[in-house]
Protein backbone atom coordinates (compact mmCIF):
# COMPACT_ATOMS: atom_id res chain seq x y z
CA UNK A 1 0.00 0.00 0.00
CA UNK A 2 2.84 2.44 1.13
CA UNK A 3 4.71 4.30 -2.26
CA UNK A 4 8.31 3.22 -2.38
CA UNK A 5 10.39 6.12 -0.50
CA UNK A 6 12.13 7.22 -3.10
CA UNK A 7 14.62 10.21 -2.95
CA UNK A 8 12.16 12.58 -4.35
CA UNK A 9 9.60 11.40 -1.76
CA UNK A 10 12.38 12.11 1.40
CA UNK A 11 13.43 15.32 -0.15
CA UNK A 12 9.94 16.58 -0.44
CA UNK A 13 9.44 15.55 3.17
CA UNK A 14 12.04 16.90 4.22
CA UNK A 15 11.54 20.40 2.50
CA UNK A 16 8.20 20.30 4.81
CA UNK A 17 10.22 19.81 7.52
CA UNK A 18 12.68 22.33 6.96
CA UNK A 19 15.74 19.73 7.58
CA UNK A 20 18.61 19.76 5.57
CA UNK A 21 19.55 16.79 4.99
CA UNK A 22 22.93 15.69 3.88
CA UNK A 23 22.84 12.73 0.76
CA UNK A 24 24.01 10.23 3.09
CA UNK A 25 21.23 11.10 5.72
CA UNK A 26 18.45 11.53 2.83
CA UNK A 27 19.21 7.73 2.19
CA UNK A 28 18.93 6.47 5.38
CA UNK A 29 15.76 8.91 5.84
CA UNK A 30 14.45 6.24 2.80
CA UNK A 31 15.80 3.38 4.15
CA UNK A 32 14.26 4.32 7.53
CA UNK A 33 10.96 5.33 6.41
CA UNK A 34 10.36 2.53 4.11
CA UNK A 35 11.06 0.02 6.79
CA UNK A 36 8.63 1.99 9.54
CA UNK A 37 5.44 2.15 6.88
CA UNK A 38 5.91 -1.08 5.82
CA UNK A 39 5.33 -1.87 9.49
CA UNK A 40 2.73 0.65 9.92
CA UNK A 41 0.49 -0.66 6.89
CA UNK A 42 -0.95 -3.34 8.93
CA UNK A 43 -3.36 -0.85 9.92
CA UNK A 44 -4.53 0.01 6.19
CA UNK A 45 -5.15 -3.55 5.99
CA UNK A 46 -7.51 -3.38 8.82
CA UNK A 47 -11.53 -3.54 8.05
CA UNK A 48 -13.16 -0.19 10.24
CA UNK A 49 -16.55 0.05 10.38
CA UNK A 50 -17.41 3.56 8.43
CA UNK A 51 -19.36 5.12 11.51
CA UNK A 52 -15.99 4.67 14.03
CA UNK A 53 -14.97 8.40 14.55
CA UNK A 54 -11.32 8.96 14.56
CA UNK A 55 -10.24 9.64 18.38
CA UNK A 56 -7.27 12.09 18.78
CA UNK A 57 -6.90 12.21 22.54
CA UNK A 58 -7.52 14.17 25.56
CA UNK A 59 -11.07 14.05 27.35
CA UNK A 60 -12.72 15.00 24.03
CA UNK A 61 -13.56 18.54 25.72
CA UNK A 62 -14.34 21.05 24.13
CA UNK A 63 -12.48 24.24 24.16
CA UNK A 64 -11.30 25.43 27.25
CA UNK A 65 -11.26 29.05 27.42
CA UNK A 66 -10.75 31.79 29.81
CA UNK A 67 -11.87 35.53 30.29
CA UNK A 68 -10.31 37.88 27.88
CA UNK A 69 -8.43 39.89 30.43
CA UNK A 70 -5.16 41.27 30.65
CA UNK A 71 -2.53 39.82 32.98
CA UNK A 72 1.19 40.22 34.04
CA UNK A 73 3.20 38.46 31.37
CA UNK A 74 6.95 37.94 31.51
CA UNK A 75 9.15 40.32 30.78
CA UNK A 76 10.37 40.84 27.44
CA UNK A 77 14.26 40.94 28.60
CA UNK A 78 14.21 37.84 30.15
CA UNK A 79 12.26 36.59 27.37
CA UNK A 80 14.86 37.41 24.79
CA UNK A 81 17.58 35.91 27.44
CA UNK A 82 17.19 32.84 24.94
CA UNK A 83 17.43 35.02 21.81
CA UNK A 84 19.69 33.71 19.39
CA UNK A 85 20.21 37.09 18.04
CA UNK A 86 18.34 40.25 18.85
CA UNK A 87 18.36 43.91 19.16
CA UNK A 88 16.79 44.24 22.31
CA UNK A 89 13.60 44.40 21.45
CA UNK A 90 12.45 41.95 18.79
CA UNK A 91 13.95 38.50 17.36
CA UNK A 92 16.50 39.39 14.65
CA UNK A 93 16.31 36.84 11.66
CA UNK A 94 17.68 36.75 8.11
CA UNK A 95 15.25 38.96 5.77
CA UNK A 96 12.12 36.54 5.54
CA UNK A 97 11.59 38.96 1.60
CA UNK A 98 15.26 39.38 -0.54
CA UNK B 1 19.19 7.56 61.29
CA UNK B 2 19.87 6.32 58.35
CA UNK B 3 18.87 8.84 55.73
CA UNK B 4 19.37 6.36 52.51
CA UNK B 5 16.74 4.05 54.36
CA UNK B 6 14.34 6.44 54.65
CA UNK B 7 11.05 6.57 52.35
CA UNK B 8 9.59 9.96 50.97
CA UNK B 9 7.04 9.76 53.43
CA UNK B 10 9.48 9.01 56.40
CA UNK B 11 11.25 11.58 55.33
CA UNK B 12 8.30 14.02 55.23
CA UNK B 13 7.21 13.00 58.69
CA UNK B 14 10.72 13.23 60.35
CA UNK B 15 11.50 16.16 58.64
CA UNK B 16 7.79 17.89 60.16
CA UNK B 17 8.53 16.39 63.50
CA UNK B 18 11.88 18.01 63.53
CA UNK B 19 13.56 14.84 64.37
CA UNK B 20 16.04 15.13 60.94
CA UNK B 21 16.93 18.43 59.27
CA UNK B 22 15.74 19.16 55.74
CA UNK B 23 19.50 20.28 55.30
CA UNK B 24 20.95 16.91 56.25
CA UNK B 25 18.44 15.09 53.89
CA UNK B 26 19.49 17.32 51.21
CA UNK B 27 22.86 16.59 51.93
CA UNK B 28 22.97 13.43 52.45
CA UNK B 29 21.35 12.79 48.58
CA UNK B 30 24.28 16.01 47.41
CA UNK B 31 26.51 13.79 48.82
CA UNK B 32 25.56 10.18 47.29
CA UNK B 33 25.75 12.08 44.18
CA UNK B 34 28.69 13.33 44.47
CA UNK B 35 29.87 9.92 45.32
CA UNK B 36 28.13 7.52 43.08
CA UNK B 37 26.50 9.36 39.99
CA UNK B 38 29.45 9.05 38.20
CA UNK B 39 28.47 5.53 37.20
CA UNK B 40 25.25 5.88 36.33
CA UNK B 41 25.31 9.33 34.73
CA UNK B 42 21.68 9.76 36.06
CA UNK B 43 21.59 13.81 36.43
CA UNK B 44 22.36 16.24 33.87
CA UNK B 45 22.29 18.74 36.11
CA UNK B 46 22.78 19.19 40.12
CA UNK B 47 20.91 22.32 41.99
CA UNK B 48 23.13 21.89 45.00
CA UNK B 49 23.48 25.73 46.07
CA UNK B 50 19.63 26.17 45.39
CA UNK B 51 18.63 22.66 47.11
CA UNK B 52 20.90 23.96 50.16
CA UNK B 53 19.21 27.04 50.10
CA UNK B 54 15.38 25.71 49.76
CA UNK B 55 16.29 23.20 52.59
CA UNK B 56 17.93 26.09 54.51
CA UNK B 57 14.84 27.93 54.38
CA UNK B 58 12.38 24.95 55.28
CA UNK B 59 14.49 24.20 58.91
CA UNK B 60 14.14 27.98 59.45
CA UNK B 61 10.82 28.11 58.38
CA UNK B 62 10.31 25.04 61.10
CA UNK B 63 12.12 26.60 63.61
CA UNK B 64 10.10 29.75 63.81
CA UNK B 65 6.85 27.75 63.84
CA UNK B 66 5.38 28.38 60.07
CA UNK B 67 3.92 26.13 58.33
CA UNK B 68 5.20 24.02 56.42
CA UNK B 69 4.20 22.32 53.10
CA UNK B 70 2.90 18.65 52.41
CA UNK B 71 6.60 17.48 50.91
CA UNK B 72 8.56 19.66 53.09
CA UNK B 73 12.02 18.60 52.99
CA UNK B 74 11.92 15.88 50.37
CA UNK B 75 14.64 15.70 47.86
CA UNK B 76 13.24 15.56 44.25
CA UNK B 77 14.96 14.55 40.57
CA UNK B 78 12.99 16.32 37.95
CA UNK B 79 13.06 15.07 34.22
CA UNK B 80 14.91 17.23 32.08
CA UNK B 81 11.98 17.71 29.94
CA UNK B 82 10.40 20.01 32.53
CA UNK B 83 11.17 23.65 33.03
CA UNK B 84 12.78 24.85 35.90
CA UNK B 85 12.84 28.99 36.50
CA UNK B 86 16.09 29.95 36.19
CA UNK B 87 17.90 25.96 35.56
CA UNK B 88 19.01 24.93 32.12
CA UNK B 89 16.49 22.60 30.83
CA UNK B 90 18.06 20.89 27.91
CA UNK B 91 15.07 17.81 26.25
CA UNK B 92 18.96 16.22 26.20
CA UNK B 93 19.28 18.17 22.85
CA UNK B 94 21.68 20.23 21.07
CA UNK B 95 19.27 22.51 20.26
CA UNK B 96 17.96 23.31 23.29
CA UNK B 97 21.63 22.93 25.22
CA UNK B 98 21.77 26.60 26.06
CA UNK B 99 17.98 27.15 27.10
CA UNK B 100 16.78 28.58 30.66
CA UNK B 101 13.28 29.00 30.75
CA UNK B 102 11.84 32.05 32.39
CA UNK B 103 8.80 29.97 34.14
CA UNK B 104 8.51 26.59 36.05
CA UNK B 105 6.41 24.13 34.87
CA UNK B 106 3.36 23.32 37.33
CA UNK B 107 4.48 20.44 38.42
CA UNK B 108 8.13 22.01 39.08
CA UNK B 109 5.74 24.84 40.84
CA UNK B 110 3.83 22.68 42.75
CA UNK B 111 6.68 20.82 44.10
CA UNK B 112 8.31 23.89 45.02
CA UNK B 113 5.16 25.40 46.94
CA UNK B 114 4.79 21.56 48.73
CA UNK B 115 8.36 22.50 50.23
CA UNK B 116 9.56 19.84 48.20
CA UNK B 117 13.67 20.14 47.30
CA UNK B 118 15.08 20.20 43.94
CA UNK B 119 18.22 17.99 44.04
CA UNK B 120 18.54 18.39 39.87
CA UNK B 121 17.65 17.29 36.37
CA UNK B 122 17.57 13.87 35.05
CA UNK B 123 18.51 12.52 31.56
CA UNK B 124 16.48 11.47 29.35
CA UNK B 125 16.32 10.47 25.42
CA UNK B 126 16.21 13.47 23.67
CA UNK B 127 13.26 15.63 23.35
CA UNK B 128 11.85 11.96 24.61
CA UNK B 129 12.11 9.88 22.17
CA UNK B 130 13.65 6.72 23.03
CA UNK B 131 13.45 3.94 25.17
CA UNK B 132 16.47 3.24 26.58
CA UNK B 133 18.42 6.76 27.25
CA UNK B 134 20.87 6.18 24.51
CA UNK B 135 19.56 9.03 22.40
CA UNK B 136 20.21 11.38 24.97
CA UNK B 137 22.57 14.08 23.19
CA UNK B 138 24.74 14.48 26.11
CA UNK B 139 25.25 11.00 27.08
CA UNK B 140 23.50 7.79 28.18
CA UNK B 141 22.54 6.60 31.69
CA UNK B 142 23.96 3.50 32.94
CA UNK B 143 21.48 0.87 34.73
CA UNK B 144 22.66 0.79 38.26
CA UNK B 145 21.71 -3.09 38.58
CA UNK B 146 24.44 -3.64 35.45
CA UNK B 147 25.80 -0.82 34.10
CA UNK B 148 26.39 -2.74 30.32
CA UNK B 149 22.57 -2.30 30.52
CA UNK B 150 20.15 0.32 29.33
CA UNK B 151 18.22 2.31 32.44
CA UNK B 152 15.02 2.00 29.85
CA UNK B 153 13.57 5.67 28.66
CA UNK B 154 12.64 7.87 27.76
CA UNK B 155 12.85 8.74 31.50
CA UNK B 156 16.07 7.01 32.21
CA UNK B 157 17.54 9.38 34.30
CA UNK B 158 14.66 9.28 36.78
CA UNK B 159 14.36 5.88 36.77
CA UNK B 160 18.23 5.25 37.74
CA UNK B 161 18.24 7.99 40.19
CA UNK B 162 15.61 6.37 41.77
CA UNK B 163 17.14 2.73 41.62
CA UNK B 164 20.48 4.03 42.98
CA UNK B 165 19.12 5.95 45.86
CA UNK B 166 20.17 9.39 44.72
CA UNK B 167 16.96 10.48 45.28
CA UNK B 168 14.00 8.82 47.10
CA UNK B 169 11.63 10.49 44.13
CA UNK B 170 11.58 11.72 40.83
CA UNK B 171 9.29 13.34 38.25
CA UNK B 172 9.30 11.91 34.72
CA UNK B 173 7.07 11.35 31.90
CA UNK B 174 5.60 9.01 29.79
CA UNK B 175 4.37 9.32 26.00
CA UNK B 176 4.41 5.52 24.93
CA UNK B 177 5.52 4.07 27.88
CA UNK B 178 8.86 6.37 29.11
CA UNK B 179 7.79 6.43 33.37
CA UNK B 180 6.50 2.69 33.20
CA UNK B 181 9.34 1.12 30.88
CA UNK B 182 12.42 2.53 32.98
CA UNK B 183 10.73 1.84 35.96
CA UNK B 184 10.34 -2.09 35.02
CA UNK B 185 13.98 -1.95 33.87
CA UNK B 186 15.59 -0.25 37.11
CA UNK B 187 13.24 -2.21 39.70
CA UNK B 188 11.24 0.55 40.76
CA UNK B 189 7.40 2.15 41.10
CA UNK B 190 6.19 3.98 38.04
CA UNK B 191 2.74 6.24 37.66
CA UNK B 192 1.70 6.75 34.26
CA UNK B 193 -1.88 8.95 35.50
CA UNK B 194 -5.14 9.30 33.10
CA UNK B 195 -4.32 11.86 30.45
CA UNK B 196 -5.49 14.96 31.91
CA UNK B 197 -4.84 14.34 35.75
CA UNK B 198 -1.58 16.37 35.80
CA UNK B 199 -0.61 19.50 34.17
CA UNK B 200 1.46 19.37 30.97
CA UNK B 201 1.94 23.02 31.26
CA UNK B 202 5.96 23.67 31.17
CA UNK B 203 6.51 20.32 30.02
CA UNK B 204 8.56 20.54 26.58
CA UNK B 205 5.85 18.73 24.18
CA UNK B 206 6.44 15.60 22.14
CA UNK B 207 2.93 14.69 21.63
CA UNK B 208 0.64 16.74 23.18
CA UNK B 209 -2.37 13.82 22.91
CA UNK B 210 -0.33 11.39 24.34
CA UNK B 211 2.38 13.18 27.55
CA UNK B 212 1.81 12.49 30.84
CA UNK B 213 3.91 13.39 33.76
CA UNK B 214 3.83 10.82 36.72
CA UNK B 215 6.02 10.13 39.51
CA UNK B 216 8.53 7.60 40.12
CA UNK B 217 9.77 6.73 43.70
CA UNK B 218 10.66 3.55 45.29
CA UNK B 219 7.01 2.76 46.48
CA UNK B 220 3.43 3.13 45.80
CA UNK B 221 2.74 5.03 49.25
CA UNK B 222 5.54 7.48 47.89
CA UNK B 223 4.32 7.46 44.63
CA UNK B 224 0.63 8.33 46.14
CA UNK B 225 2.26 10.84 48.41
CA UNK B 226 3.39 12.91 45.60
CA UNK B 227 0.57 12.27 42.88
CA UNK B 228 -1.73 13.98 45.37
CA UNK B 229 0.66 17.30 44.95
CA UNK B 230 1.20 16.81 41.73
CA UNK B 231 -2.32 16.47 39.98
CA UNK B 232 -4.86 18.43 39.73
CA UNK B 233 -6.57 20.89 36.81
CA UNK B 234 -4.49 23.87 35.60
CA UNK B 235 -5.83 27.08 33.91
CA UNK B 236 -2.72 27.18 31.72
CA UNK B 237 -3.28 23.57 30.43
CA UNK B 238 -6.41 23.21 28.31
CA UNK B 239 -6.63 19.73 28.46
CA UNK B 240 -5.67 18.95 32.52
CA UNK B 241 -9.23 17.32 33.52
CA UNK B 242 -11.79 19.22 36.23
CA UNK B 243 -11.49 15.79 38.08
CA UNK B 244 -11.63 16.62 41.97
CA UNK B 245 -8.19 14.86 43.02
CA UNK B 246 -8.79 12.36 45.83
CA UNK B 247 -6.20 11.89 48.52
CA UNK B 248 -4.73 9.16 46.80
CA UNK B 249 -2.59 8.15 50.30
CA UNK B 250 -6.32 7.70 51.70
CA UNK B 251 -7.27 4.55 50.68
CA UNK B 252 -3.83 2.71 50.25
CA UNK B 253 -5.41 0.07 53.04
CA UNK B 254 -8.49 -0.92 51.35
CA UNK B 255 -8.92 -4.63 51.49
CA UNK B 256 -8.63 -6.21 47.61
CA UNK B 257 -11.36 -8.62 48.32
CA UNK B 258 -13.59 -8.77 45.15
CA UNK B 259 -11.71 -6.59 43.25
CA UNK B 260 -11.51 -8.18 39.48
CA UNK B 261 -8.61 -8.71 37.65
CA UNK B 262 -8.59 -8.95 33.93
CA UNK B 263 -5.32 -10.77 31.97
CA UNK B 264 -5.50 -10.10 28.64
CA UNK B 265 -5.01 -13.02 26.26
CA UNK B 266 -3.23 -10.81 23.62
CA UNK B 267 -0.63 -9.57 25.73
CA UNK B 268 0.19 -12.93 28.02
CA UNK B 269 -0.27 -15.10 25.23
CA UNK B 270 2.40 -13.53 23.24
CA UNK B 271 5.80 -15.52 23.57
CA UNK B 272 6.97 -14.10 27.26
CA UNK B 273 10.73 -15.02 28.27
CA UNK B 274 9.74 -18.00 30.62
CA UNK B 275 11.54 -15.61 34.16
CA UNK B 276 8.99 -12.87 32.85
CA UNK B 277 6.18 -15.14 32.86
CA UNK B 278 7.50 -16.53 36.09
CA UNK B 279 7.61 -13.70 37.84
CA UNK B 280 3.87 -13.05 36.50
CA UNK B 281 1.89 -16.00 37.85
CA UNK B 282 3.85 -15.50 41.06
CA UNK B 283 2.35 -11.69 41.50
CA UNK B 284 -1.23 -13.23 40.48
CA UNK B 285 -0.95 -15.32 43.29
CA UNK B 286 -0.31 -12.66 45.44
CA UNK B 287 -3.06 -10.66 44.40
CA UNK B 288 -5.08 -13.89 44.49
CA UNK B 289 -3.61 -14.18 48.33
CA UNK B 290 -5.15 -11.19 48.87
CA UNK B 291 -8.96 -11.76 47.51
CA UNK B 292 -8.49 -10.18 44.17
CA UNK B 293 -10.09 -12.27 41.17
CA UNK B 294 -8.70 -12.70 38.01
CA UNK B 295 -10.64 -13.28 34.35
CA UNK B 296 -10.05 -13.68 30.85
CA UNK B 297 -10.08 -10.51 28.97
CA UNK B 298 -9.26 -9.31 25.40
CA UNK B 299 -8.01 -6.11 23.89
CA UNK B 300 -8.07 -7.31 20.27
CA UNK B 301 -6.72 -4.16 18.66
CA UNK B 302 -3.69 -4.36 21.29
CA UNK B 303 -1.96 -5.66 18.46
CA UNK B 304 -1.84 -2.86 16.66
CA UNK B 305 -0.66 -0.17 19.34
CA UNK B 306 2.80 0.31 18.11
CA UNK B 307 1.60 1.00 14.46
CA UNK B 308 -0.99 3.67 15.82
CA UNK B 309 1.24 5.25 18.24
CA UNK B 310 4.13 5.62 16.03
CA UNK B 311 2.05 7.58 13.35
CA UNK B 312 0.50 9.41 15.67
CA UNK B 313 3.18 10.21 18.17
CA UNK B 314 5.42 10.90 14.90
CA UNK B 315 2.76 13.18 13.65
CA UNK B 316 2.14 15.08 16.68
CA UNK B 317 5.60 15.92 17.18
CA UNK B 318 6.33 16.93 14.22
CA UNK B 319 4.00 19.78 15.09
CA UNK B 320 5.65 20.32 18.18
CA UNK B 321 9.02 20.46 16.71
CA UNK B 322 8.56 23.05 14.27
CA UNK B 323 8.64 25.69 16.90
CA UNK B 324 12.73 25.01 17.28
CA UNK B 325 13.64 26.71 14.07
CA UNK B 326 16.97 29.26 15.54
CA UNK B 327 14.57 32.03 16.23
CA UNK B 328 13.71 32.12 19.55
CA UNK B 329 15.27 29.29 21.64
CA UNK B 330 19.09 30.06 22.04
CA UNK B 331 20.83 27.66 18.83
CA UNK B 332 20.98 29.00 15.64
CA UNK B 333 23.13 27.47 12.58
CA UNK B 334 25.42 29.81 10.52
CA UNK B 335 23.40 30.78 7.73
CA UNK B 336 22.89 33.58 5.11
CA UNK B 337 18.97 32.89 3.88
CA UNK B 338 16.33 32.44 6.65
CA UNK B 339 15.79 29.00 4.73
CA UNK B 340 19.28 27.68 5.32
CA UNK B 341 18.88 28.77 9.05
CA UNK B 342 15.88 27.05 9.60
CA UNK B 343 17.34 23.47 7.74
CA UNK B 344 20.69 23.85 9.09
CA UNK B 345 19.45 24.45 12.79
CA UNK B 346 17.47 21.57 12.71
CA UNK B 347 19.30 19.22 11.03
CA UNK B 348 22.27 20.19 13.42
CA UNK B 349 20.31 20.75 16.51
CA UNK B 350 17.83 17.52 16.42
CA UNK B 351 19.62 13.80 16.70
CA UNK B 352 19.13 11.40 14.47
CA UNK B 353 16.00 9.33 16.05
CA UNK B 354 14.50 13.01 16.36
CA UNK B 355 14.72 13.50 13.02
CA UNK B 356 13.50 10.09 11.97
CA UNK B 357 10.21 10.69 13.82
CA UNK B 358 9.80 13.89 12.67
CA UNK B 359 9.99 13.05 8.46
CA UNK B 360 7.80 10.10 9.26
CA UNK B 361 5.14 12.31 11.05
CA UNK B 362 5.54 14.90 8.14
CA UNK B 363 4.99 12.11 5.93
CA UNK B 364 2.25 11.22 7.47
CA UNK B 365 0.41 14.34 7.71
CA UNK B 366 1.35 15.23 4.38
CA UNK B 367 -1.41 15.73 1.65
CA UNK B 368 -2.51 12.58 -0.02
CA UNK B 369 -1.15 10.35 2.92
CA UNK B 370 -3.02 12.05 5.97
CA UNK B 371 -6.11 9.82 5.72
CA UNK B 372 -4.02 6.45 4.77
CA UNK B 373 -2.06 7.37 7.58
CA UNK B 374 -3.26 9.91 10.36
CA UNK B 375 -6.89 9.39 10.48
CA UNK B 376 -6.69 5.44 9.91
CA UNK B 377 -4.19 5.36 13.43
CA UNK B 378 -6.57 7.65 14.98
CA UNK B 379 -9.90 4.97 14.37
CA UNK B 380 -8.16 2.48 15.26
CA UNK B 381 -7.06 4.77 18.48
CA UNK B 382 -10.78 4.99 19.20
CA UNK B 383 -11.15 1.10 18.81
CA UNK B 384 -8.49 1.00 21.55
CA UNK B 385 -9.73 3.30 23.55
CA UNK B 386 -13.42 1.51 23.05
CA UNK B 387 -12.11 -2.24 23.72
CA UNK B 388 -9.99 -0.55 27.54
CA UNK B 389 -13.90 1.00 28.46
CA UNK B 390 -15.21 -2.71 27.44
CA UNK B 391 -12.77 -4.82 29.26
CA UNK B 392 -12.85 -2.37 32.63
CA UNK B 393 -16.75 -2.49 32.41
CA UNK B 394 -16.36 -6.24 33.42
CA UNK B 395 -12.86 -6.11 35.41
CA UNK B 396 -11.89 -3.40 37.73
CA UNK B 397 -7.80 -3.39 36.76
CA UNK B 398 -5.83 -5.28 33.64
CA UNK B 399 -2.43 -6.91 34.82
CA UNK B 400 0.48 -8.25 32.80
CA UNK B 401 3.97 -7.51 32.46
CA UNK B 402 5.10 -3.91 31.81
CA UNK B 403 8.13 -4.78 29.46
CA UNK B 404 8.37 -7.82 26.99
CA UNK B 405 12.26 -8.63 28.56
CA UNK B 406 14.48 -7.16 31.21
CA UNK B 407 16.95 -4.31 30.42
CA UNK B 408 18.57 -5.04 27.20
CA UNK B 409 22.22 -4.05 26.97
CA UNK B 410 23.59 -0.83 25.09
CA UNK B 411 23.62 -1.16 21.17
CA UNK B 412 21.54 -4.10 21.57
CA UNK B 413 18.71 -2.09 19.73
CA UNK B 414 20.07 0.76 18.17
CA UNK B 415 20.88 -0.64 14.78
CA UNK B 416 17.05 -1.80 14.00
CA UNK B 417 14.82 1.31 15.01
CA UNK B 418 12.23 -0.75 14.83
CA UNK B 419 13.40 -3.44 17.15
CA UNK B 420 13.42 -0.78 19.88
CA UNK B 421 9.73 0.56 19.58
CA UNK B 422 8.71 -2.63 19.50
CA UNK B 423 9.85 -2.52 23.49
CA UNK B 424 6.77 -0.66 24.22
CA UNK B 425 4.23 -2.83 23.21
CA UNK B 426 2.80 -3.16 26.15
CA UNK B 427 2.80 0.18 27.78
CA UNK B 428 1.53 2.27 24.44
CA UNK B 429 -1.96 1.39 24.37
CA UNK B 430 -2.68 2.99 27.31
CA UNK B 431 -1.11 6.11 26.48
CA UNK B 432 -3.47 5.91 23.22
CA UNK B 433 -6.43 5.38 25.49
CA UNK B 434 -5.91 7.70 27.90
CA UNK B 435 -6.28 5.30 31.38
CA UNK B 436 -3.83 5.20 33.61
CA UNK B 437 -0.95 2.54 34.05
CA UNK B 438 1.72 1.61 37.18
CA UNK B 439 4.34 -0.17 36.78
CA UNK B 440 5.87 -2.30 40.43
CA UNK B 441 8.59 -4.43 40.23
CA UNK B 442 7.39 -7.62 40.56
CA UNK B 443 11.17 -10.31 40.33
CA UNK B 444 14.33 -10.70 39.29
CA UNK B 445 15.07 -11.90 35.94
CA UNK B 446 17.90 -14.89 35.29
CA UNK B 447 19.93 -12.00 34.37
CA UNK B 448 19.61 -10.64 37.78
CA UNK B 449 17.93 -7.59 36.45
CA UNK B 450 14.69 -6.40 37.38
CA UNK B 451 11.04 -7.76 36.23
CA UNK B 452 7.75 -5.34 36.18
CA UNK B 453 4.40 -5.57 36.71
CA UNK B 454 1.77 -3.40 34.99
CA UNK B 455 -1.40 -2.76 36.32
CA UNK B 456 -3.58 -0.46 33.82
CA UNK B 457 -7.45 0.78 35.18
CA UNK B 458 -10.44 3.00 34.29
CA UNK B 459 -9.76 6.71 33.62
CA UNK B 460 -9.01 8.73 36.63
CA UNK B 461 -8.78 5.86 38.93
CA UNK B 462 -4.65 5.70 39.92
CA UNK B 463 -6.17 5.14 43.51
CA UNK B 464 -7.33 1.28 42.77
CA UNK B 465 -3.74 0.81 40.88
CA UNK B 466 -1.74 2.47 43.65
CA UNK B 467 -4.02 0.59 46.39
CA UNK B 468 -3.61 -2.77 44.69
CA UNK B 469 0.31 -1.74 44.43
CA UNK B 470 0.83 -0.75 47.74
CA UNK B 471 -0.95 -3.93 49.15
CA UNK B 472 1.66 -6.48 47.08
CA UNK B 473 4.48 -4.43 48.02
CA UNK B 474 3.48 -5.29 51.89
CA UNK B 475 3.38 -9.10 51.00
CA UNK B 476 6.28 -9.28 49.35
CA UNK B 477 9.96 -7.42 49.11
CA UNK B 478 10.91 -6.39 45.34
CA UNK B 479 10.56 -2.62 45.96
CA UNK B 480 12.79 -2.38 48.53
CA UNK B 481 15.50 -4.95 46.79
CA UNK B 482 18.65 -2.69 45.48
CA UNK B 483 21.50 -3.39 43.07
CA UNK B 484 24.64 -4.59 44.82
CA UNK B 485 26.74 -1.26 45.62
Amino acid sequence: MSDPVDLNTVEHVARLARLELTAEQAAESARHLASILKYVDQLSELQIANDVEPFFGATEMINAIRPDVVCESTARETILDNAPDSDGEFYRVPPVFK
Amino acid sequence: MNISELSAFDIVKHVAAGDVTAVDVAQHYLNAIEADDRRYRSYLCVTRDQALASAEDIDRRRAAGKTLGPLAGLPVAIKDGLCTQGVATTAASKMLESFVPPYNATVVQKLADADAVMLGKTNLDEFAMGSSTENSAFEPTKNPWNTDHVPGGSSGGSAACVAGRLAPVSIGSDTGGSIRQPASFCGITGLKPTYGRVSRFGLIAFASSLDQIGPMSVSARDTALTMSVISGHDDRDSTSARQPVPDFCAELEKPLAGLKIGLCREHLDAELPADVQGAINEAIKVFKSLGATTTDIHLPHSPYGIAAYYVIASSEASSNLARYDGVRYTMRAEAETLEQMYGRTRTEGFGPEVRRRIMLGTYALSSGYYDAYYIQASKVRRLIKDEYESALNSVDVILGPTCPSTAFRFGENTKDPLAMYLADIFTVTSNLAGNPGISIPCGLGDDGLPIGLQLQGRPFDEATLLRMAHQFQQQTDWHLRRPQS
